[in-house]
């Protein structure tokens, strides 16, 4: 499905509004028929890079080439692009039908393939049945779009966007004002629809697992940089740094020295990896996901820690484990109560070694205050 | 005590010169001054040099309403822009004309056009002048415009301030050329601060009162003038019954025009201040 087409290229894009730097000489290349999510705490800049795509925001310098063709300057309208607004952005003056036709009414005869007035008219009705049809709407032609629930709304606006047979569809948060189980069907309707019409979806969110739910490739962003792009499950087990790490599923992130090839020091403890090429005793971050660490016997455990807290969660467990300095989060089918000593190992594969990160504020693990861990050990 | 009572002082005072003296307009407009009902206050509608001051009424009040449109449209638009951020000020600006007294106004703009006015001191400067323009209907619609013009802009504003910036964004997304944004979305999302624009302008410069008889010279009456004018006839017995029914005609046209804009906006969205 996924041709090795450039269909839009950003080449070093940069963004100022007044003297805040929103991107920072991003470069990204997004393939025909391909679902990527721009993936990033609000304030990243991800809003930003689409609107610049949609034609709404300029850049301030670097190029968007769409087909190889520069496109900076070109309005909105002038554009192959539709967009899905985060607050839908539905006409109230006009019913659902006329929503959805809106596009495709400003259009001449000739544009849809019809030669004479009355032709579009029913060649415009035919293609926003058909749309209603996808979105599972039908029916509500006549319906004010005010009365419509927010799932409506937004499957109106999908429609709305959808029936120019744009080449991309811009999406910015489209879900986000809907409740978790509408949300989480939507994802899928979303991204069988994209499948079926084959047009490239660009999708900005900030809910992690909305992005590896639906997503071909995801772009990872923070302080208007792209940290990591790559397929949802590279980015879930390889983490490029403890930003991605922290943000894409829970994390434990340690400090740690790789001592040689496949051989790593954290929290006191030598561990083996299979991470290779780093210099010896080069610092680093550690990562460790919380449903990878088993809890097993205190006497055989490679680590040992007493059990702080446990919530519920579902289908697991998750517990706070003070172990050393650190407080481990450690997801278990099995519950541990509070106070218990247990024992923590963790296989080599589910280490995973990072270069230690120039940022601001790695996430590391809460460190236990010394007078705290005194107190917890009985 | 009940919070209802807390209204009773303005209630009371409401009762003693609205509602009272309503009734007696009422009383009035359907007797003869002998007391004796009759609908035959209305007929003198139908006389040629009335019905000819009512026509002109409505005539000025279209165009001063059609003016007011066309000026305040643009304005608001402008203030209500984004990229703008001086929008209060200059809002407050607009309003500022508006604190004043009505006559103070008029007065001021008898002067700005008088024949020796500033007006045509200025089109004498550049060899266009002087032009008569006080006593001329076009000093009358001027003066109704130029009082008018905030009730125009004001709704109109509030509409488009208020007015989502996403859906213009949508309009340009799904193809339409900034010509097309303004006609296909921005006027017709609008359409409720016209309307309340157009029924704030227009009652008022139907009804208007002094500024026609005081920019023409005494010479043009408006329906206001003529109902001031009957109440003064005292050769006329019947001046207080013909004037009465004449009142409660203004009145029935405003209900109308109230009923009307509760229709076409009901919630009040362009910001309706009647």
């Amino acid at each position: 499905m996924i041709q090795d087409m450039r269909l839009i290229e950003l080449k070093g894009v940069c963004k100022q509004f007044g003297d805040t730097e929103v991107l920072h000489d991003v470069h990204l290349y997004i393939r025909k028929c391909e679902f990527i999510t721009l993936l990033g705490p609000s304030g990243c800049g991800k809003t930003t890079l689409l609107r610049i795509i949609g034609g709404f925001d300029m850049p301030s310098s670097g190029e968007v080439l769409f087909e190889g063709k520069d496109m900076t300057g070109i309005p909105p309208y002038k554009r192959r692009i539709n967009t899905v607004f985060q607050k839908y952005a539905l006409f109230s003056h006009l019913n659902v039908f006329d929503n959805i036709a809106f596009g495709l009414n400003l259009k001449t005869p000739e544009q849809l393939g019809v030669h004479s007035k009355k032709e579009m008219k029913e060649e415009i009705a035919r293609r926003v049945n058909r749309m209603l049809k996808l979105v599972k709407m039908e029916g509500y032609e006549k319906r004010s779009v005010n009365a419509l629930s927010g799932g409506q709304q937004q499957r109106i606006a999908i429609a709305r966007a959808l029936v120019n047979e744009p080449e991309v569809l811009l999406l910015d948060e489209p879900l986000g004002a809907l409740d978790l189980k509408l949300r989480k069907e939507m994802q899928l309707e979303l991204k069988a629809m994209q499948q079926q019409l084959g047009i490239t979806f660009i999708y900005v969110t900030h809910d992690q697992e909305e992005a590896l739910t639906m997503s071909d490739t995801i772009a990872v962003m923070n302080g208007g940089r792209i940290q990591q792009i790559g397929d949802p499950k590279g980015i879930y087990d390889e983490p490029k740094n403890a930003f991605v790490a922290d943000f894409i599923g829970e994390s434990n992130i340690i400090p740690g020295v790789m001592l040689k090839d496949d051989l790593v020091l954290f929290s006191n403890t030598e561990f083996q990896c299979v991470d290779e090429g780093f210099d010896q005793n080069a610092p680093v971050d550690v990562v460790v996901r919380p449903e990878d660490i088993m809890l097993v016997g205190e006497d055989v455990g490679m680590l040992t820690g007493v059990v702080e807290s446990v919530i519920f969660k579902g289908v697991h467990y998750e517990m706070i484990i003070i172990s050393g300095d650190y407080k481990w989060k450690v997801q278990s089918t099995t519950m541990q109560p509070v106070g218990t000593r247990v024992g923590m190992t963790i296989v080599p594969y589910n280490i995973h070694i990072m270069h230690r990160t120039e940022m601001d504020h790695v996430p590391y693990n809460e460190r236990v205050n010394p007078d705290k861990g005194e107190e917890a050990r009985p | 005590m009940k919070r209802s009572w807390y209204a009773a002082p303005y209630a009371l005072w409401m009762l003693l010169f609205a509602v009272v003296p309503l009734l007696f307009v009422c009383w009035y407009a359907f007797t003869t001054p002998e007391g004796h009902f009759t609908l035959a206050n209305f007929q003198e509608f139908s006389k040629p040099r009335y019905l000819g001051i009512i026509l002109r009424s409505l005539k000025l009040a279209l165009y001063c309403t059609a003016l007011c449109l066309v000026i305040g449209y643009p304005t608001a638009w402008f203030l209500a822009g984004r990229g703008f951020n001086n929008a209060q000020s200059l809002v407050v600006l607009i309003l500022l004309p508006m604190w004043m007294n009505l006559l103070l106004r008029t007065y001021a703009m008898m002067t700005l056009l008088d024949d020796n006015g500033v007006l045509n001191a200025a089109l004498q400067a550049i060899g266009l002048g002087p032009i008569k323009v006080i006593g001329t209907e076009g000093a009358v619609l001027m003066g109704l415009v130029y009082n008018y013009l905030p009730f125009m802009v004001l709704p109109i504003y509030t509409v488009l301030k208020k007015m989502d910036y996403s859906v213009i964004e949508a309009a340009e997304d799904l193809g339409c050329n900034p010509l097309r944004v303004m006609t296909r979305v921005v006027i017709p999302l609008s359409v409720p601060g016209i309307v309340s624009g157009v029924t704030m302008v227009f009652m008022p410069a139907v009804t208007s009162f002094a500024i026609s008889t005081l920019l023409s010279s005494g010479k043009l009456r408006l329906a206001g003038d003529l109902i001031d004018y009957i109440f003064n006839q005292s050769s006329n017995p019947n001046r207080w019954n013909i004037g009465s029914s004449f009142s409660l005609m203004m009145l029935v046209l405003i209900l109308i025009s109230i009923g009307f804009l509760r229709k076409v906006d009901p919630d009040s969205e362009g910001g309706g201040m009647w």
